[in-house]
């Protein structure tokens, strides 16, 4: 049985595993780096190990630095959290020489399901709809035809060599096959020197939608339901929500049910996530499966009333799971919001810096992931993510308003948060709504980058509370005394003394 | 005695007419305010104006009398304009319309220098790449100009504002 973890992480997630192990009485090892003695993480675990510089590669991505960690603290498990090591296959080879539990995936599932080829391949075995298309090259002009004609318009013809929206060309019409053939492949000539292109089925309005699932030892395998990550930035998720406002139960069970066999193509063990990619009329295909606890996985949490880390801790344990799939359902609705240390209002330049004051939200139905603190210096090393606020209610437009009264509530000063950006999405019709797909950020833009007309006498306010500040402060430097020379109280009572002699 | 306040780039004249505990009497531009005003929190203001219940968090900037202030929905750069930072502005006008530095807007770390002191560089170069929080931001030239020189090195970590690199 474990008893006592390592977790090989920093930030909110490592503290929301330490949560989990302090309720289960498990002993909780942190590992920092140089910019991390002062971080929360470090101050929550009941032990702490030093294991190199700042540069996550010199210290959080060292596996030799994070065993030797967990060989001095004698810890039984590892909990990779996510980012850094989490989907690191070595890594995971590693623990197991070391006979140290790796709270995760077999180096097998991890590297079957993280080249993109071996994992098409497993899936197309196992049943499940992955986008359709070809992965050999587009040979003739005659070939283009059939082959675009057997998929279906629209198709987006793209060069094998591509990258960055370079030699990718969008066909709407049969008319246009051979056009477009032609400039994707001389503009995939000219950026790439190479003009070999392929075909994939073009789906005009995507919603991503992921599946969480729990496999043990055993082969019991259940989903835990879908979570809607539509709302993305620069393909940065940034709003998740669950149940998916597209969502039906028969697409949902069928769903869950090509997520469980993904799962399971791919022996897996422990807590993972399969995403799809989703059009408007609900036709699914399989994406990608991450081999990890996912950022968002809160809202899982919420809605089906399990905590994911301690069905992780059991599984590593080798126990059963804990529930049946007739045994889960989905309890009202739950919305996450991450909140970055990024600058909205400048092109979401990252802000690191010294936390002048929090005020985190409180009330019912709100939870808050996070890891910082009044005077805690963000360290520039790491990504930029700061907390999550995690809201619960019983209808999606109750939840809606909630996380409106809790990002209300929500005050960061010292460093620019992306908080105000946040209050406008909850605003934003299309999102209240529920009609909303990746293109959302990009299509609400305006909506979403206006300021406020109506701040009332706001202006006026801000300029009132400055010039106070500044007098006020000027007041205080003028009434500064000069310190007095500091006297021992011995000498002082002396001299009293001798002058009462006289 | 009326101080001269940029907000936004634009300037107001503000006064403080008279002060009794909490309530002050402002004039802006003219307009008189009448506002219930207290430091709650170490740089949170709330202030009452006409009931109303107003919170504002003030960020000190690293340069004294500059304030970014957050309201509810919005986010306002102040500036207190006496006559030391007028003199200062004015230099620091001086040294902008020439563009003689290059610096970062925010704390980093030095990824690579792409050029040496000497070196002339055309319009839309970039000369230095810097990164946090595991994003990339590329610093461009914007005319053709001469390294006069180089005040970081490569790995460096730099403060916000930190002038890196000298043009001629």
């Amino acid at each position: 049985m474990i008893k006592k973890v390592l977790i090989a992480n920093r930030g909110e997630i490592a503290i929301r595993v330490m949560r989990t192990c302090r309720e289960m009485g498990i002993t909780s090892v942190a590992v920092y780096s140089d910019a991390d003695r002062n971080s929360m993480h470090v101050r929550y675990a009941d032990e702490a190990y030093h294991i190199g510089p700042s540069p996550s590669n010199e210290s959080y991505l060292h596996i030799d630095k994070i065993i030797d960690a967990a060989k001095k603290s004698k810890a039984d498990a590892i909990h990779p959290g996510y980012g850094f090591l989490s989907e690191n296959a070595e890594f995971s080879e590693r623990c197991k020489k070391e006979e140290i539990i790796f709270i995760g995936p077999s180096a097998f599932s991890i590297s079957t399901m993280g080249d993109k080829i071996t994992a098409r391949r497993t899936i197309l075995n196992a049943g499940v709809p992955v986008v359709p298309g070809t992965t050999d090259p587009i040979k003739s002009n005659d070939d283009a035809i059939e082959v675009i004609k057997e998929i279906g318009l629209p198709v987006m013809i793209k060069a094998t060599a591509g990258g960055g929206g370079k030699g990718m060309r969008l066909v709407q019409n049969e008319k246009d096959i051979l056009p477009l053939l032609r400039a994707a492949k001389s503009e995939a000539k000219a950026a790439f020197g190479n003009d070999i292109v392929y075909v994939e089925k073009y789906i005009s309005s995507p919603h991503h939608i992921e599946f969480q699932i729990l496999a043990d030892r055993h082969g019991n395998v259940i989903h835990l339901f879908e979570r809607e990550c539509s709302v993305q930035r620069r393909h940065q998720k940034v709003i998740e929500e669950t149940p998916s406002p597209l969502m039906n139960p028969a697409i949902r069970e069928e769903m869950g049910k090509h997520a469980i066999a993904v799962a399971r193509a791919a022996k897996y063990e422990g807590a993972g996530t399969i995403e799809f990619i989703v059009d408007d009329n609900l036709n699914y295909y399989f994406l990608e499966m991450n081999t990890r606890l996912q950022v968002e996985h809160p809202i899982t949490e919420r809605v089906v009333g399990i905590d994911l880390v301690k069905e992780q801790i059991n599984i590593a344990n080798g126990k059963k799971l804990t529930y049946t799939q007739d045994e889960l359902s989905q309890n009202g609705h739950a919305i996450e919001c991450r909140i970055y240390a990024e600058d909205p209002d400048n092109n979401f330049m990252p802000s690191p810096g010294l936390i002048q004051h929090i005020t985190e939200p409180l009330g019912f139905g709100v939870r808050h992931d996070g890891y910082i603190y009044e005077g805690y210096e963000i360290p520039l090393y790491y990504d930029p993510l700061i907390s999550k606020l995690i809201v619960w209610g019983k209808t999606r437009q109750e939840t809606i308003e909630r996380m409106k009264r809790a990002l209300y509530a929500y005050k960061i000063t010292g460093i620019k948060t992306t908080i105000k950006f946040l209050e406008r999405i909850m605003n934003a019709p299309d999102f209240v709504n529920g009609n909303y797909n990746t293109h959302f950020i990009e299509k609400n833009k305006k909506f979403l980058e206006e300021e406020d007309k109506n701040d009332g006498d706001g202006k006026a306010m801000a300029i009132i509370a400055a010039f106070i500040d500044y007098t006020n402060r000027l007041e205080q430097a003028h009434q500064k005394i000069p310190p007095r020379q500091k006297i021992s109280n011995w000498k002082s009572s002396g001299r009293k003394k001798s002058m009462l002699r006289l | 005695m009326a101080l001269e306040v940029n907000i936004d780039g634009k300037s107001v004249s503000v006064e403080l007419l008279s002060k009794e505990g909490n309530n002050h009497q402002i004039a802006i531009n003219g307009n008189i305010y009448e506002v219930d005003l207290v430091m709650v929190e170490k740089g949170v203001y709330s202030i009452l104006y006409k009931n109303k219940s107003y919170n504002l968090e003030l960020i000190r900037g690293k340069v004294p009398k500059t304030y970014t202030i957050n309201t509810l929905y919005n986010s306002y750069d102040v500036d207190i304009m006496d006559a030391e930072a007028k003199y200062l502005n004015n230099r620091k006008h001086d040294d902008i319309d020439d563009e003689a530095v290059i610096s970062s807007p925010m704390p980093g770390k030095i990824v690579k220098i792409m050029v040496k002191a000497g070196d002339k560089v055309k319009a839309g170069d970039t000369v230095i790449i810097v990164s946090a929080m595991k994003m990339e931001s590329e610093y461009k030239v914007k005319k053709d100009r001469i390294i006069k020189d180089v005040l970081i090195k490569n790995g460096d970590t730099i403060d916000g504002n930190q002038p890196l690199i000298s043009l001629e």
